[in-house]
């Protein structure tokens, strides 16, 4: 049972780090926030998996992208809390203007919606 | 950074905590949006999944979870094996066979070829590639900054007397310094002081360990005891360690050389001896090779006579290991290349049974694969299960290793070097482990890819019954192609050394070896140095030996053929003058008494034997020659009448014989490359000797010729030897078909062995072959009751299945004819009187092979035949 999460982590992989990189540019934050933030921000559309997002919060504290800690929350709960390193500033950087590129090529390839019905 | 298992558990509990943190969180978000406690509670669950999976998923992403996986995957795999011990036993047989023939083979080369030798500083020991006179090593020795060279003679023979029986030993006379150049310690007494090989100081010995134990009752105090040897007394001064084995493991004793260069024949002329040498610190292994080139000129100059230009011009200096082993290298070589070639057959064995296998296991991997696994996780269970099958085969190789080594030791002869040191040691086990695990990966990975890809739909939909497995059955066939190929190599190459064998022992060696007994009879060498006694002892020992019981005949030489001797020397020939500074033949010979040639039926060719009257004082010095010889030196002439002496004398001596060449040397070799003729001389006076000595040699090897081929005169010939001379050894009596045999040892264990892993392979071969062949015709169960439904006959559907492995058969055949024309090349100096690509032996090989397959065929074609069609058609 276990692969099937991991198979499916794969399938978002670049997309989900990219996506929690860039939610914790707006400071630190911890898992459950993380993804009410895409969700907010993505006006509900991207409902981000909890047996994804751990994964990933943990290979990207791995790869030193993010560092975590425990801190003590409103509700005087210890909660684990990220935040973007230097190394994962920079990897944001480079992966937004990636994604750039690549949404602007496929939309070059997909072309107006218009012309799609007239051919 | 903390170890990553370290803090595992610290982890562990941590994102426990972290996940359910989040739970907390959510559903505390849902109650706070208005839904009840319970309900917030079971959506924010509903909506998290499964939390021990993320947990486990999430804790992934820490590395050295390998680990475990790995220890996951053996148990996995240990479980399956135990599940199918039908296919475990026969995988880890084969395995074990394979890798157990790897591990001694590899064994004896570990002994021989790669372990250090047992001396200080083994990397600097060197050894030179000729042979030099004592001369030239003084020389050398004083002239060379890189290395510190001493001299080994090689194996001589001593008398010991005055202790009980006389008995021969075998020692060598090495330089005084020889025992510290190589850093050994005695384990009694001292070695040799400097100066010891100087004459009048050198009354010196030392003992084998096994010698002072078997001769002397490990007496602890034999250090200063004196005894005496070739009638010279000598006072013991050490025994060394049984470790000590140079310059050979049959090496009794040790004395020093006696440097005395008044003695100008044997100084600079038939004293020739293996130099070894110790580079010195900072010399490398090519600037001695460059010194002793620098060196040669000196040499040469240091002489008295002129000396051939080209003297020591091909001597070269190698590591000692390498001097040591010379030929044998090759041959364990080759052995080697031939048991790795059985071990891939083993390994395409294993493979297709793990093939067959995967076909049922579809099911089992489908399942896995719908569950999530990724394909790599499902070559990794799969390799791990066969690297565990191979680490198994492997431990019961170490087995199959312990018993094949202890054949292996008693097969080989027992002068192959460095035998004595081959154990199964820490480097043999190693060797052993790293091979179980690559031989796991390499037959494990085939199949392993083939079933990773498992197409997961088609095979849960059909039920895993029958999916079409067509990728793997093809890798299995062609499995089964490099089988065969393989085992045709290796049963040409057997077949070959097989065929020499068989020309060599159908070959006359020159002789005749039935209904004659030898002996040896050696007396010093002081002992015949008075002129006449020798010739009265012998003269008296013939006949006496002529009339006792049994003995038709008796003659005497200074050596039996195939090796066991002979006086080498520079001669001359009268029709051939040779000019100065050029090479001077060299010559082999024979010194008989005149019923030899008689006796050993070598054939007279041209001229007469030798008579009674050559042997006489005032006889005029006659010759022998062998046919070879005088084809070499008088072509297409009569060689009787023709004149020939040694170089040093002025008188010609007249040859008045031609006999049958006789295999002097070895038993492939009439004589050795170097030497250019073979003669025989009469015994007595006119003797010629190597050193230039007047007296006829003193050690002689009596041939009898016997009623019968009973070899029980040994307890009468030593009485009389004993009656004229109780000082007189007599040793090595036994029949001369024994000695023939003994010159057999060599190729014959080469082709034993070579046999035997011919036998392994085609047996290996012929079992892959049918389980390929069966494997087909379980698939093809339902095809051939169709078939048989239609109105096919029983005999079409044999052939139909007999000729699939046939075709099968033929293209390995056909490979394996390619593969043997190319590698049977590299063991042509093993092959006698048969070329290598002996088209004899490879068509008689490949009818073999082809039956044997055929054979294999048979039960699976039979079972077919059998197959009732309603059954077969019913089945699914």
């Amino acid at each position: 049972m276990k692969q099937r999460y991991q198979n499916r982590i794969e399938l978002l992989q670049g997309t989900l780090d990219l996506l929690i990189l860039q939610t914790l540019r707006w400071g630190a934050q911890h898992g459950y926030g993380i993804a009410l933030a895409i969700r907010a921000n993505s006006g509900d559309i991207l409902q981000v998996d909890t047996g994804s997002l751990y994964p990933a919060l943990h290979r990207l504290e791995r790869q030193k992208l993010i560092a975590a800690e425990w801190k003590v929350s409103e509700n005087n709960q210890r909660v684990r809390v990220y935040r973007l390193s230097a190394a994962g500033k920079k990897k944001l950087a480079a992966e937004r203007s990636r994604w750039a590129q690549l949404s602007q090529a496929i939309a070059g390839i997909l072309g107006p919606a218009g012309q799609e019905s007239q051919a | 950074m903390k170890f990553p298992w370290g803090d595992g558990e610290q982890r562990k509990k941590e994102l426990s905590e972290e996940i359910s943190r989040h739970l907390q969180m959510a559903a505390r978000d849902r109650e706070a949006r208005g839904e009840s406690r319970e309900q917030a509670g079971a959506a924010a669950q509903r909506e998290l999944g499964n939390a021990s999976m993320i947990h486990d998923v999430t804790h992934d992403q820490w590395a050295w979870t390998w680990l475990e996986d790995l220890l996951q995957d053996l148990r996995y795999g240990a479980r399956t094996l135990l599940k199918n011990p039908g296919f475990t036993i026969i995988a880890v047989l084969t395995l074990a066979l394979g890798i157990g023939a790897n591990t001694a083979i590899f064994s004896l080369v570990n002994g021989v070829l790669l372990r250090p030798l047992p001396y200080a500083q083994p990397d600097k020991l060197v050894g030179t590639t000729q042979y030099y006179p004592k001369g030239p090593l003084v020389v050398m020795r004083q002239q060379s900054h890189t290395m510190q060279l001493v001299g080994v003679s090689d194996n001589k023979e001593f008398n010991l007397t005055g202790t009980g029986d006389p008995v021969r030993l075998i020692g060598n006379s090495v330089s005084a310094d020889f025992f510290s150049m190589l850093g050994a310690q005695p384990g009694l007494g001292r070695t040799f002081h400097d100066g010891e090989d100087q004459p009048d100081k050198d009354r010196v010995v030392i003992l084998s360990r096994a010698l002072w134990q078997q001769r002397f009752q490990a007496d602890p105090n034999i250090v200063g005891r004196w005894i005496t040897l070739e009638g010279e007394d000598r006072e013991i001064v050490g025994v060394m360690p049984a470790d000590f084995r140079l310059p050979s493991p049959k090496t009794e004793l040790w004395v020093p050389l006696r440097l005395d260069p008044r003695d100008s024949g044997n100084y600079w002329g038939d004293s020739y001896m293996q130099l070894i040498g110790r580079l010195r610190p900072g010399a490398t292994l090519e600037q001695a090779r460059a010194e002793l080139k620098t060196m040669r000129p000196m040499v040469l100059a240091a002489y008295a006579w002129r000396m051939p230009v080209n003297s020591f011009v091909n001597s070269s200096v190698v590591s000692l290991e390498e001097a040591i082993v010379g030929d044998a290298r090759g041959k364990l070589l080759i052995l080697l290349g031939a048991v790795s070639l059985l071990l891939l057959i083993a390994c395409a064995n294993v493979a297709n049974l793990l093939l067959a296998r995967a076909t049922t296991r579809e099911r089992e991997i489908a399942v896995r694969v719908a569950l999530g696994a990724s394909r790599w996780r499902i070559l990794r269970q799969l390799i791990t299960e066969s690297v565990l099958l191979a680490l198994l085969g492997g431990a019961l190789g170490i087995g199959v290793a312990v018993g094949g080594l202890s054949i292996l030791k008693a097969t080989l002869p027992p002068d192959t070097p460095r035998l004595a040191d081959v154990a199964l040691d820490g480097h043999v086990l190693a060797f052993t482990a790293l091979l179980a695990i690559l031989t796991g990966v390499i037959f494990g990975l085939v199949p392993a890819l083939g079933a990773s890809k498992v197409d997961m739909t088609t095979t849960l939909k059909s039920g895993g019954q029958r999916s079409a497995s067509g990728g793997n059955h093809r890798a299995s066939k062609l499995l089964v192609v490099g089988e065969v190929a393989i085992s045709m190599i290796l049963v040409i190459a057997a077949g070959l050394l097989v065929k020499s064998l068989w020309i060599l022992s159908g070959t006359s060696p020159g002789f005749r070896a039935e209904r004659v007994v030898t002996a040896r009879i050696t007396p010093n060498e002081l002992f015949c140095a008075v002129a006449g006694r020798c010739l009265a002892f012998y003269d008296e020992l013939l006949n006496r030996t002529r009339a006792l019981p049994g003995v038709n005949n008796v003659a005497a030489v200074n050596g039996l053929p195939l090796g066991g001797g002979a006086e080498i020397f520079p001669g001359v020939i009268e029709a051939h003058p040779v000019p100065d500074g050029a090479k001077v033949p060299m010559f082999w010979e024979k010194i008989v008494t005149p019923d030899y040639l008689r006796i050993m039926n070598i054939p007279l060719l041209r001229g007469r034997a030798f008579t009674e009257a050559d042997s006489g004082a005032d006889a005029q010095a006659v010759v022998i020659v062998s046919k070879t010889t005088a084809e070499h030196f008088w072509p297409g002439q009569d060689a009787v009448g023709e004149h020939f002496r040694p170089k040093w004398e002025q008188q010609w001596r007249t040859v008045v014989g031609v006999v049958g060449d006789v295999r002097e040397f070895t038993i492939t070799q009439n004589s050795a490359e170097w030497i250019d003729g073979v003669i025989y001389a009469p015994y007595g006076p006119h003797a010629i000797r190597g050193s230039g000595a007047d007296a006829p040699p003193a050690e002689m090897t009596l041939v009898m010729e016997m009623a019968g081929d009973q070899a029980q005169i040994a307890g009468e010939l030593k009485n009389t030897v004993a009656s004229l001379n109780h000082d007189v050894p007599v040793s090595q009596i036994s029949p001369l078909k024994s000695w023939v045999g003994e010159a057999m040892a060599e190729p014959r264990s080469t082709s034993a062995l070579f046999a035997v892993f011919a036998a392994l392979a085609l047996s290996l071969g012929a079992v892959g072959i049918y389980g390929v062949i069966s494997y087909s015709v379980a698939q093809r169960t339902r095809e051939i009751g169709i078939r048989m439904a239609l109105g096919a006959r029983r005999q079409e559907v044999l052939l139909l299945v007999v000729g699939q492995g046939a075709k099968l058969a033929l293209a390995g055949v056909a490979i394996g004819i390619a593969g043997g024309l190319m590698l049977t090349r590299l063991m042509s100096k093993l092959l006698f009187g048969v070329q290598a690509t002996d088209p004899l032996t490879y068509g008689a090989v490949a009818v073999l092979l082809m039956l044997v397959a055929l054979a294999a065929c048979f039960l699976p074609a039979r079972r077919a035949m059998r197959v009732d069609p309603m059954v077969a058609l019913r089945y699914e």
